[in-house]
């Protein structure tokens, strides 16, 4: 269940469909994304894929010596663009792929359109999602919901995205989802309603544990996301900004010119993929080691240019050292960024009480922290409003809750009304009321024991004690333990045999916009 | 081993090289590290609960292993097992989940395509009846006509519209009157005004008709109409008249038409000019792509060359690698300058092109630039003359010691097999002259079965119909294996499973009756052999070897008795003399049931040819002989050779088998120096003569394969320098002998590979299989030639 490798299995099959010759890749706004999140560009010119257009796009010429394929969602305003393009065709042939299921409709009026006998294939191919990782996707959803519910362009937009990540992967799943959540239901339900008007498409190989579908809904948790974090990609992803695998390091000071936005994928970056998951403290002395090869490389490359010989060799090996070297200049400057803003931010101290504020129960110490780092003037007011609703949301019923106090030092800080409002609107979001289940307060005898004996032994690692609650989840649904009442299942075809529920869940989350999970 | 994990797109099945332990896979540098590492950690271990483990974790290369006893291929492939395992343990890696199918996908074309043919059969119609039409108008002189006679054809071509019908012009909606007049549609027969007439000149006309033509004779693009034109055309279009008419109503040159009609022959006629046209981007661009595959199958040729130099070996010559990486040099120059042109395309033209064809031809040129960089990487420079020399005699000396030191080792299993040797004697001189019972004759016999005398070769095993069957499906498996396809191997080996046991039984069956047959004549052989005992007994008094020779092919049996006096002394001094022909003669005095080719050529013999000349049994022996000493010399060569040795080795799917020759050598050697010992303790203990079936078969197979191999490297590279038979100048003398008898079984080993090549369809193999093939024959015609003078 690689969706990376899904996908691109997906483009890889329509490349070498078409067969040898020049072609161009006619794409919109979507699926260009999708596509850049799988291939580069170098490794997608290997293909003889030489251009990139956007069915959209005016500025397209004539070129019968091309042979189109067309990686396409199916809109309406998609199929209208090509049914203008199948009338005066400007490519030689064209392959058509559509993202997810075609109304017969739109097949027969793009039909009708091909007066010139131009297609020579016309396909769904369900890559409907954008791959982040092997076992994360995203659909880059903002605003999904209004309120607590859906907005309806968007609740059908992900169950698209769902359906096609299902077929993507061959997999015809039980569905479950959070009863607390409404969106969470209705999604399932539209989801499942897919599932049984294509039931042709969804007949797979059935297997001896069928596939399950959780549908979670990111307010149960409001907590992991307010963290920061401490591992590479999670730390780029909050500090630097990670937009489909690019990163902006503008607002860098001193940054050279081509190194102003850089793309970090583990498809294509050893290193990365290596330290992706890593924490911080563990990639600096990666990074050394990355800058120690590389400069024993770079010495002797330059030593050694003394004879015809040597140069030649230098200019044999010279592609790859370039390589190397845009690497560790890549990671160098990242990591370099990172650390920066982590010291400007004083992010170490940041980290430590948001970390008291989302494990332990101690009202009066917490309260106080948050206070002397409101006073700090190296905090910054993001930081600051961060605190603040962490605190808001950990301690929204406590007795001496002293939120009104907090707010006024915010607003003393100087912090802006834009984030003082996002105080209230978190608790709003994922205060008590919404969640369906208790973050703070262990549940049972054994988590309490738990946690008393992590209280004994001191926490290995301060600024990593939080466990995101979607961890005990999963970890409940894989031994089984998932109550029934919490997260039902849908549909009248409920599977007792809990024992034996594969892993496979999908979260789709609402905030910051639709993040999935395998 | 690299540490990285192996790509998506990579095919699982890797080999394994080095000196690996064959039991716990530990990579042991070494092949004396190996050595001593296998006594120490082994030794004791139980083989057979040791085979049981390893088929449960392969069983898909269990049939085969238990075919062919490929010991060598077999730990290449629990290498690569395990080397496969041993990466899953990660979790987190994604490419390690289970293998991904690619998604669910659903086709509309079907559907697609019925929609379009009903628009297009409409469409495809419309244009086909005006062509025929324009065909029609223009088919006669038109300039020699009057006008009154063309307009009565052209009436006829296609019925006109009545003027009363059509008060105004459809088109632009003007009323006609006498000052704008009606014209008609010369194609449809419609109406319209002048302003919105069209004309359609005769070379368009010709154009437009004789195109259709062309299309009819071929219509092979997808844009050409199937059923294009169905009346028969006179495409001569005479020349178009110069003469212009004085009268207003005569066209000469042209044809009137309505604007829809005209429309729709315009876009006929993009469509056959873009047919036709192919611009110069798409010539250029063939050209380089034909290049960039001449660098994918040439680098990868050069690079092994350059790789073998470069470690100092003598398979390729320095010249012609260097002729080659010119000659791929220059594709990458070609590449270079193709792709340049490509990028400059209509640059000084005016207008410029369209950005995007610029944008097309920049795409073009990086992708070429980025696949010279990627290929030029790996062509790596060849050493000097003078370097590649130094590097031969480094190479050389290397070689030299480590066979001094397998010498040395050499010697040392000797004088353990010369004890043995004692051993063995006295304990066949201990066993009754009587029969062993029959199972127990079925299975050594079936163990000996696998045993090449040396002088047995593989036809022997090819031979049997059912063996051929075997053999045929153990590579079929293979393929299947390297093809992903499990459940076709699963089917494959219940095949070969069901054919081994088919096999199995006869060959019980047959031991059963040889052994009665055999009971038979030796009642009437006594006698016979009594009187010729005498005499025979003089001439081994005389020559130790003959003797031996001798008892080889006569009834061991009756031979037993003299061995009881003399045989002893006899085999030590043979043991001795010879130089490693202890295995020979371990198989021969000690099988009361002699090994099946024994048994065959021992009935013809006994029957007829009964005093055989002596000179036969010598032989025979130096051959074997000098042919094991010769086996143990080169396995050193090929064990540090590596894969170089034999890298332009035409067998594709040997591919995988010459990579970890080095294991499998080295393995045969090794059990050159253990089992033998096993099976002295096997031996003595049990008293019998069973040998313990599998380190013997092992041996004995593990041996004739490295021959194998050995050949299947070496000849082809051209016998000329890199020969290790040759190299090595302190050879014994006879090597000519040797040479045939070595090539007589490369032939039939290659005519084998032909057949299975051409079983399953290969052409291409079959193809490079026999010019190997001629090539061996030659050479063995040589070597007889040589051999004769």
């Amino acid at each position: 269940m690689n969706v990376v490798f899904a996908v691109k299995q997906y483009v890889s099959k329509m490349i070498e469909d078409s067969g040898p010759g020049m072609k161009v890749l006619l794409m919109d706004k979507e699926t260009t994304s999708i596509v850049s999140m799988v291939y580069t560009q170098s490794e997608i010119l290997q293909k003889e894929v030489y251009l990139f257009e956007r069915i959209d796009s005016l500025n397209r010429e004539t070129m019968k010596h091309l042979k189109a394929i067309c990686f396409l969602r199916p809109t309406k305003e998609n199929v209208e663009y090509l049914i203008q393009e199948l009338r005066r065709p400007k490519y030689s042939i064209y392959y058509i792929y559509f993202s997810n299921v075609i109304s017969k409709s739109d097949v027969k009026s793009l039909a009708e359109a091909d007066e010139q006998e131009v297609v020579a294939e016309i396909q769904e191919f369900y890559g409907d999602y954008i791959a982040v990782n092997p076992h994360v996707f995203s659909l880059n959803l903002l605003g999904c919901c209004q309120g607590r519910s859906w907005d309806l362009a968007q609740l059908s937009r992900t169950a698209q995205g769902l359906t096609a990540l299902l077929l993507s992967l061959k997999k015809c799943p039980m569905i479950r989802y959070q009863l607390s959540s409404d969106p969470a239901k209705r999604l399932a339900e539209c989801v499942k309603q897919v599932i049984t008007k294509e039931y042709e498409l969804f007949d797979f190989r059935r297997t001896e544990v069928p596939p399950l579908l959780l549908i979670l809904d990111r307010s149960d948790d409001a907590i992991t996301p307010l963290l920061n974090q401490w591992t590479y990609q999670a730390m780029v992803h909050e500090l630097l900004g990670i937009n489909n695998n690019r990163i902006d390091l503008s607002r860098v000071p001193g940054i050279s010119k081509d190194l102003r936005e850089v793309v970090l994928s583990a498809e294509n970056d050893e290193f990365y993929a290596n330290n992706m998951y890593l924490n911080f403290a563990e990639i600096g002395s990666n990074i050394k080691n990355l800058m120690e090869d590389f400069q024993r490389r770079k010495p002797k490359e330059q030593q050694k240019l003394e004879s015809i010989a040597d140069m030649k060799a230098f200019v044999e090996n010279y592609p790859q050292f370039k390589k190397m070297s845009g690497t560790v200049s890549k990671h160098v400057t990242v990591v370099g960024e990172l650390s920066r803003l982590a010291s400007e931010r004083n992010l170490l101290e940041v980290s430590e009480v948001e970390q008291e504020l989302a494990c332990q129960n101690d009202h009066s110490s917490a309260h106080q922290n948050v206070r002397r780092l409101l006073q700090n003037p190296k905090v910054t007011e993001f930081d600051a409003a961060r605190l603040v609703m962490l605190y808001a949301l950990h301690y929204e019923r406590h007795s001496s809750n002293s939120l009104p106090g907090l707010m006024m030092d915010l607003k003393n800080k100087g912090v802006s009304e834009k984030y003082r409002k996002l105080v209230s609107a978190v608790v709003e979001y994922g205060g008590k009321r919404v969640r369906g289940s208790d973050l703070f307060s262990p549940k049972d005898a054994v988590a309490i024991t738990k946690q008393f004996l992590k209280g004994l032994k001191g926490v290995e690692n301060v600024y990593t004690q939080h466990q995101p609650f979607l961890h005990e989840t999963l970890d409940q649904l894989i031994k089984g333990k998932l109550k029934d009442g919490q997260y039902p299942y849908l549909g009248p075809s409920t599977l007792r045999d809990r024992d034996s529920v594969t892993l496979w869940g999908a979260i789709a989350a609402q905030n910051p916009g639709s993040l999935g999970m395998l | 081993m690299a540490s990285n994990y192996p790509p998506p797109f990579d095919d699982p099945v890797e080999v394994r090289e080095g000196f690996l332990c064959p039991l716990c896979l530990k990579d042991l540098q070494s092949f004396y590290q190996l050595q001593s590492h296998y006594e120490e950690e082994h030794s004791s271990e139980d083989r057979d609960v040791k085979g049981q483990l390893r088929n449960l974790v392969q069983k898909a290369k269990k049939a085969k292993k238990k075919l062919l006893k490929r010991e060598g291929d077999d730990r290449t492939d629990t290498g690569a097992q395990e080397r496969y395992e041993s990466f899953s343990y990660g979790g987190v890696d994604p490419y390690m989940w289970e293998p991904q199918e690619l998604g669910a996908m659903r086709s509309h074309l079907s559907d697609f395509k019925k929609h379009r043919a009903a628009r297009i059969d409409h469409y495809v119609v419309e244009v086909n009846k005006l062509i025929i039409r324009l065909e029609k108008l223009t088919s006669f002189d038109r300039t020699n006509t009057e006008s009154a006679k063309i307009r009565a054809i052209e009436k006829s071509v296609v019925p006109w519209v009545n003027d009363q019908d059509v008060p105004f012009c459809p088109d632009c909606g003007n009323k006609f009157s006498i000052r704008n007049r009606r014209h008609h549609c010369r194609l449809c027969g419609s109406i319209m005004c002048k302003k919105c007439m069209e004309l359609v000149s005769l070379p368009l006309a010709s154009k437009l008709t004789s195109a259709s033509k062309e299309a009819l004779a071929s219509h092979t693009s997808p844009n050409s109409s199937p059923n294009s034109i169905h009346g028969s055309r006179r495409g001569s279009i005479s020349s178009v008249s110069s003469v212009s008419s004085v009268l207003d109503e005569k066209d000469d040159d042209r044809i009137r038409c309505c604007r829809h009609c005209k429309d729709t022959l315009l876009k006929r006629e993009q469509q056959i000019d873009e047919k036709e046209y192919t611009p110069d981007i798409v010539k250029l661009y063939e050209k380089l792509r034909l290049c960039m595959e001449k660098v994918d199958q040439k680098a990868p040729e050069y690079i092994k060359m350059a790789e073998s130099l470069n470690a100092g070996e003598t398979t390729y010559n320095l010249e012609h690698a260097n002729d080659l990486r010119v000659e791929v040099q220059k594709v990458y120059e070609l590449i270079d300058a193709l792709s340049k042109k490509i990028l400059t395309l209509g640059l000084n033209e005016e207008p410029q092109p369209h950005p995007k064809t610029l944008q097309l031809q920049r795409m073009i040129r990086y992708s070429a630039t980025l696949f010279v960089q990627e290929k030029l990487l790996g062509l790596m420079s060849l050493p000097t003359k003078d370097k590649y020399e130094e590097l031969k005699e480094k190479r050389k000396q290397e070689m030299d010691r480590k066979l001094h030191m397998e010498r040395q080792a050499t010697l040392e299993t000797q004088r353990r097999l010369e004890e043995k040797q004692k051993d063995l004697v006295s304990r066949s001189t201990a066993a009754p002259n009587g029969e062993v019972p029959y199972p127990k004759r079925g299975t050594v016999k079936k163990s000996e079965g696998w045993l090449p005398t040396s002088s047995l070769p593989r036809q022997r095993e090819i031979a049997d119909p059912l063996l051929q069957q075997i053999d045929n499906i153990t590579s079929f498996i293979k393929q299947a294996k390297a093809a992903n396809r499990l459940d076709e191997v699963r089917m494959l080996q219940e095949n070969l499973r069901q054919l081994q046991d088919e096999y199995d039984q006869q060959q019980t069956l047959k031991a059963i009756e040889l052994s009665k047959r055999q009971a038979e004549e030796e009642e009437m052989q006594r006698e016979q052999l009594q009187v010729l005992r005498e005499k025979e007994w003089e001439r081994e008094q005389h020559k130790a070897m003959s003797q031996h020779s001798r008892t080889r092919s006569l009834d061991f049996r009756e031979v037993k008795q003299h061995q009881h006096e003399s045989g002893k002394e006899n085999l030590n001094q043979i043991a001795q003399s010879l130089d490693l022909d202890t295995t020979q003669m371990k198989s021969s005095p000690s099988s009361k049931t002699p090994s099946p080719d024994a048994v065959q050529k021992q009935v013809p013999k006994e029957n007829s040819v009964f005093p055989i000349k002596p000179r036969e049994g010598p032989q025979y022996i130096r051959e074997t002989d000098q042919n094991q000493t010769l086996l143990l010399n080169p396995f050193e060569d090929e064990a540090d050779t590596s894969q170089v040795e034999d890298p332009a080795n035409t067998l594709a799917r040997d591919s995988s088998q010459v990579v970890s020759l080095p294991t499998k050598a080295l393995h045969s050697d090794k059990k050159e120096y253990n089992p033998f010992e096993d099976d002295e303790e096997d031996q003595q203990t049990n008293g019998a003569t069973v040998y313990a079936p599998n380190p013997f078969e092992d041996n004995g197979n593990s041996f004739q394969k490295s021959v194998n191999d050995q050949n299947s490297g070496n000849p082809f590279e051209g016998l000329s320098s890199t020969n290790p038979f040759e190299v090595d100048d302190n050879e014994i003398s006879g090597e000519d002998i040797i040479e045939e008898e070595l090539l007589l079984q490369q032939i039939d080993n290659i005519k084998a590979y032909i057949f299975d090549a051409k079983h399953s369809g290969r052409m291409d193999e079959v193809e490079v299989l026999t010019e190997n093939l001629k090539e061996l024959k030659r050479t063995l015609a040589k070597q007889k030639e040589k051999s004769k003078c």
